[in-house]
């Protein structure tokens, strides 16, 4: 009897399994597959045409500069011109400095796993990286870049689903590293003014989300890694 | 003695029948939670939104990459035509330098675009949120209120006003921002579909605004040229 109530059981707990796994097992994977593979790749070729095109822009910014260096050296009037062309290109970001300042480190938290939670606050957002960037603005940064891309007059910063782009974009993915040239005691104030980003503090005290931030006196920032295309703004005059 | 073999016999029958029965149950249960992860896994990866959003950036960035390639290289080749003539060209280096000043924000320009009221008292957050939706949207100059935007100005709340760059500036909010109306519309609209609850917002397109002031650039006092 015993045996057989052993054997009864088991066999409806098998069965009931054998069901359930039966009735999860996705639909036939191929459409899925396919086309997420389909958009996978699309986004790699799409990546490596994006690497692809950069290099070569930044290729031909050489040869412009190479250019443009040896036509001052055979003209004082362009001379003037292309000092005045130098000191613009340090204000829009494509020329790489190096200095003190700060360093500003952001992960992800721990995910809840809370039904009642459904607020993803444990992730650090585009706007995070925007809130930051314009405090240390505010508190006279010089120059900034995150995860290696520079800040430029027309950075955006945007959401593509999951993914954080900012100039051409380039793919921004954590944890990040937001380092600002300028004075650190100051740069350090705004971050710790307790007016400010204080709904990021918060959250990395509920969400342990790391968001940190270090001194230095010698810090690099890169050079923006394309150019400037103005199309339909013309000057007034 | 039989009895007791016979018992036994059944007891390790009832034992090998259990056993067989738990590893089938382990294996079940181990091939169920694979895959539930698998699945998980490739919901996380089918995040077709996502892709979508990335593939739609991607090509709009790889095409603003071409066309600044086409532009380096014309000005190469006028660059290179001139020395090769014996000469230089400053034209080409005037154009790049007019380019960065418009860039930098330290030159009054013109052009096609939008003017956006606000009438009611909004957030920094706010605020930046719809410079930097307008921005992505290729916004070539901005002005709010007679101050000039670029990314690097700084937008903060102080008590109900909102500052600019350090400068106060009230309710109503007006935005100039130059580049191509096709796109800064949408983007003004996401803007405004999220303000338009509390506040009234006016979008217009105008096919010539103005934009005078100018951004003074900061000093590089802890920042040195060079790697």
């Amino acid at each position: 009897m015993t045996v057989l109530a052993s054997v009864s059981l088991a066999t409806f707990l098998v069965t009931s399994l054998a069901a359930t796994q039966f009735r999860s097992q996705p639909l036939p994977p191929s459409n899925r597959l396919a086309r997420d593979e389909a958009l996978r790749k699309s986004v790699n070729q799409l990546e490596d045409q994006n690497r692809v095109l950069k290099a070569h822009v930044q290729g031909l910014q050489a040869d412009v500069k190479a250019g443009e260096d040896e036509s001052a050296r055979r003209s004082s009037a362009v001379q003037q011109v292309k000092a005045l062309l130098d000191d613009q290109k340090v204000i829009a970001g494509l020329i790489a400095l190096h200095g003190a300042g700060l360093t500003i480190l952001l992960h992800d938290g721990t995910d809840p796993n809370d039904p009642a939670d459904r607020s993803l606050g444990w992730t650090i957002h585009y706007q995070d990286l925007q809130d930051i960037v314009n405090v240390l603005w505010a508190s006279g940064a010089e120059a900034i870049a995150i995860n290696g891309q520079r800040i430029v007059p027309n950075t955006a910063f945007h959401y593509a689903g999951v993914n954080i782009l900012v100039n051409n974009a380039s793919r921004l993915s954590g944890p990040y590293t937001v380092t600002a040239l300028g004075d650190p005691s100051s740069l350090a104030g705004g971050l710790g003014n307790p007016d400010q980003l204080a709904e990021l503090k918060s959250r990395s005290r509920i969400y342990r989300l790391g968001f940190s931030w270090l001194r230095s006196p010698h810090l690099s920032l890169p050079a923006f890694d394309a150019t400037f295309l103005v199309k339909y703004a013309q000057p007034l005059g | 003695m039989l009895s007791r073999s016979a018992e036994g016999t059944a007891r390790a029958q009832r034992l090998i029948v259990v056993s067989l029965i738990a590893i089938a149950l382990g294996f079940l249960l181990v091939v169920q939670l694979r895959s539930q992860a698998a699945v998980a896994r490739t919901l996380a990866a089918q995040d077709d939104t996502s892709v979508a959003l990335l593939i739609n950036d991607l090509n709009r960035a790889n095409n603003q990459l071409i066309q600044q390639g086409a532009a380096l290289s014309q000005q190469e080749a006028q660059l290179r035509q001139a020395l090769t003539a014996g000469g230089s060209d400053a034209q080409a280096i005037q154009k790049e330098l007019t380019t960065l000043r418009e860039v930098n924000g330290e030159v009054p320009v013109h052009g096609p675009g939008l003017q956006i009221q606000i009438q009611g008292t909004i957030m920094d957050f706010e605020l930046q949120d719809a410079l930097n939706n307008l921005r992505n949207a290729g916004a070539e100059a901005v002005a709010v209120n007679g101050q000039r935007i670029i990314s690097s100005t700084p937008v903060q709340s102080r008590g109900n006003s909102l500052l600019i760059n350090g400068n106060a500036v009230s309710s109503p909010l007006s935005l100039l921002v130059i580049g191509d109306p096709e796109q800064l519309g949408p983007a003004a609209d996401l803007s405004a579909s999220s303000l338009q609850t509390r506040v009234q917002v006016q979008i217009q397109r105008q096919t010539d605004l103005a934009i005078t002031e100018v951004v003074t650039p900061r000093p590089l006092i802890y920042a040195q040229l060079g790697k």
